[in-house]
């Protein structure tokens, strides 16, 4: 089993809604894994008040040239779809590392055994963090100044996908790209996150289009529900047919929790009861998330 | 001048500020606004823009296809795509996943049956161009869902704006950043004279904030700062401290404020639809300080 939290716009609240989700659901028994997919900008252990372990690089790889064997053929330049290799007048390539993207086409082309070798470049880490919620949270966090993050996303996802036990958790970053869908790829449930602004709204609307590609069942949770015009995303959840399973008001208790890193779902506040109930709604649809 | 505005964090209110900004800066200064979030384009909707004047189809990224007539189900490709985009469908055929492919043509490059798989060109998304009601043109793009290289989009955004710059004569240009602090990103601030960076006390904004700098640095320019929700976590002092670490100046601090999700809902500036409200004049007192120390 896989559940995605995402949005589209950014600031939504959908790392608020997914760590509150996850604990709710640990809390109800449900075993899980949390991968915090937003690579650019990973912030699911601050939420969480945990501070990140165990990291991991994630290297990628990056042609070296043996020059003693190449044969100036220029095929590794012609065939990299990056432009991240280019060629002197006389066929001598070279590699611009910013721009590489270690998809290997190089290595694929290259004619002469041994005049492309192995080299590596650091592209960011992962992360694996126990949490005090009885979950372990993975991280995947892109180095800046690294432009895909593509590459990231799959590493840290790779790594959620090898030590999982139950539920595969996700939260995605912003936006509607590939490296949105590539974070949500096989889950059996979205959760869409927006606020009812028109802004909200219009994003919303291009990742309930992305769910509907993908096949994947949608729910739409209207945070800061009172700020704004809601029965507008309940005419764009229809339009989709995803149901509007929970509605957030701006709540200054959440905000709060949101800034010690304490998920509210487990204090007294009558906010934690939104995510107790959206956790049951999940578990009930899931048919006890096994 | 080139200015981009960035965040690292979504939802700070990069657009937000961008918009009212423009509003008060459109009668001192001439300038393009260029919204370079192409995965979730806001900036058009908060200065009211209904109609685009001339839209561009950005016809750029590539996926790879497979011929199933051809295929013969050898499983190279399956194995050796970097990103896993490669699936066997109900029929056993093998499938690329569009909505996930980088187009790096690796499976081509691997498949022993010449012809079977071919790199496409698609349309990665439209970009488009208006000239807003307040007077000055806004560039904005709309990647397609599930695209790759939307930094590709916002290259060709700020390349169109700059054309207009020129046609128009205009002193300014204005970049919109997206979230985050990949492709995108680095597309709008490559080439900036100034980055106005945005972030709210919060520990999660401190820490994508610091991210979206370092991007900046690469790039060696100077940088500022704006507060935004500056009263939600009292007591919180990182981006004031990080600031004065740094050497960053802070242009000023924007209370939290409600009017702002109204005046969005009216799709409005929130300097023009609540021009007394608290936040409207803490950012004219900020889009005063921009005037008189980056823009002159």
């Amino acid at each position: 089993m896989q559940i995605a939290v995402s949005g589209g716009k950014g600031g939504t609240g959908k790392s608020t809604v997914a760590v509150n989700l996850a604990v709710a659901l640990k809390k109800l028994g449900t075993e899980l894994t949390f991968a915090d997919l937003d690579v650019e900008a990973p912030n699911d252990h601050l939420l969480l008040g945990v501070e990140l372990a165990n990291e991991e690089p994630v290297m990628q790889f990056m042609p070296r040239f043996d020059y003693s064997k190449c044969i100036k053929c220029r095929k590794c330049a012609e065939v990299c779809e990056e432009h991240a290799i280019i060629t002197m007048r006389d066929g001598t390539p070279f590699l611009m590392p910013n721009l590489c993207s270690g998809c290997r086409a190089c290595e694929i082309v290259c004619p002469v055994s041994g005049a492309i070798l192995e080299g590596q470049r650091l592209i960011g880490h992962t992360y694996v963090t126990k949490t005090p919620y009885g979950f372990t949270l993975v991280t995947g966090k892109l180095m800046e100044g690294e432009e895909r993050s593509m590459p990231l996303v799959v590493a840290a996802k790779k790594k959620a996908q090898a030590i999982r036990e139950g539920l595969l958790f996700i939260d995605t970053a912003a936006g509607t790209g590939n490296t949105v869908s590539k974070a949500i790829e096989f889950s059996d449930l979205l959760i869409a996150v927006t606020e009812p602004t028109p802004l909200g709204i219009h994003d919303t609307e291009l990742i309930l289009e992305l769910g509907k590609l993908m096949g994947i069942p949608t729910w739409v949770v209207i945070n800061r529900a009172d700020l704004g015009e809601k029965e507008k995303v309940h005419g764009l959840a229809r339009k989709y047919g995803a149901d509007v399973v929970a509605e957030i008001p701006y709540s200054e208790n959440i905000v709060r929790s949101y800034v010690e890193g304490k998920p509210i779902v487990l204090t007294g506040y009558p906010e934690a009861e939104i995510f107790t109930g959206l956790a049951k709604k999940v578990l009930e649809s899931l048919g006890g998330g096994e | 001048m080139q200015i981009a505005i960035a965040s690292g964090k979504g939802g700070v209110g990069k657009s937000t500020i961008t918009a009212s900004l423009l509003y008060l800066l459109k009668d001192r200064y001439s300038f393009v606004a260029v919204d370079a979030d192409a995965e979730a384009p806001n900036l058009g909707l908060l200065l009211g823009v209904t109609e685009w004047e001339e839209e561009r189809e950005h016809i750029g990224a590539k996926v790879a296809r497979i011929n199933t007539e051809s295929c013969v189900r050898c499983g190279i490709c399956y194995e050796r795509c970097p990103y896993g985009c490669i699936y066997i469908d109900d029929d056993g055929n093998y499938v690329v996943n569009e909505l996930t492919c980088e187009g790096c043509n690796v499976c081509g490059l691997v498949c022993p049956v010449a012809g079977t798989i071919n790199l496409e060109e698609v349309r990665s998304g439209i970009i488009r161009k208006t000239t807003t009601k307040y007077g000055f043109p806004l560039i904005s793009a709309q990647l397609d869902v599930g695209k790759p290289e939307s930094g590709k989009l916002v290259t060709e955004e700020k390349e169109w704006a700059s054309k207009l710059m020129k046609e128009l004569n205009l002193e300014h240009m204005i970049v919109d950043s997206a979230a985050g602090i990949g492709c995108q990103v680095i597309a709008s601030l490559g080439g900036a004279d100034v980055a106005i960076l945005i972030a709210e006390p919060t520990p999660a904004s401190l820490s994508d904030v610091q991210r979206a700098y370092k991007v900046v640095q690469h790039f060696r320019e100077p940088a500022y700062l704006i507060i935004n929700k500056a009263d939600i976590n009292p007591g919180f002092r990182g981006l004031h401290e990080w600031a004065e670490r740094e050497g960053i100046p802070i242009l000023g601090e924007i209370p939290y404020d409600r009017t702002i999700p109204e005046s969005m809902v009216m799709l409005r500036p929130v300097v023009e639809a609540f021009p007394n409200s608290r936040a409207s004049e803490a950012i004219r007192k900020i889009a005063e300080r921009i005037a008189e120390e980056i823009l002159g």
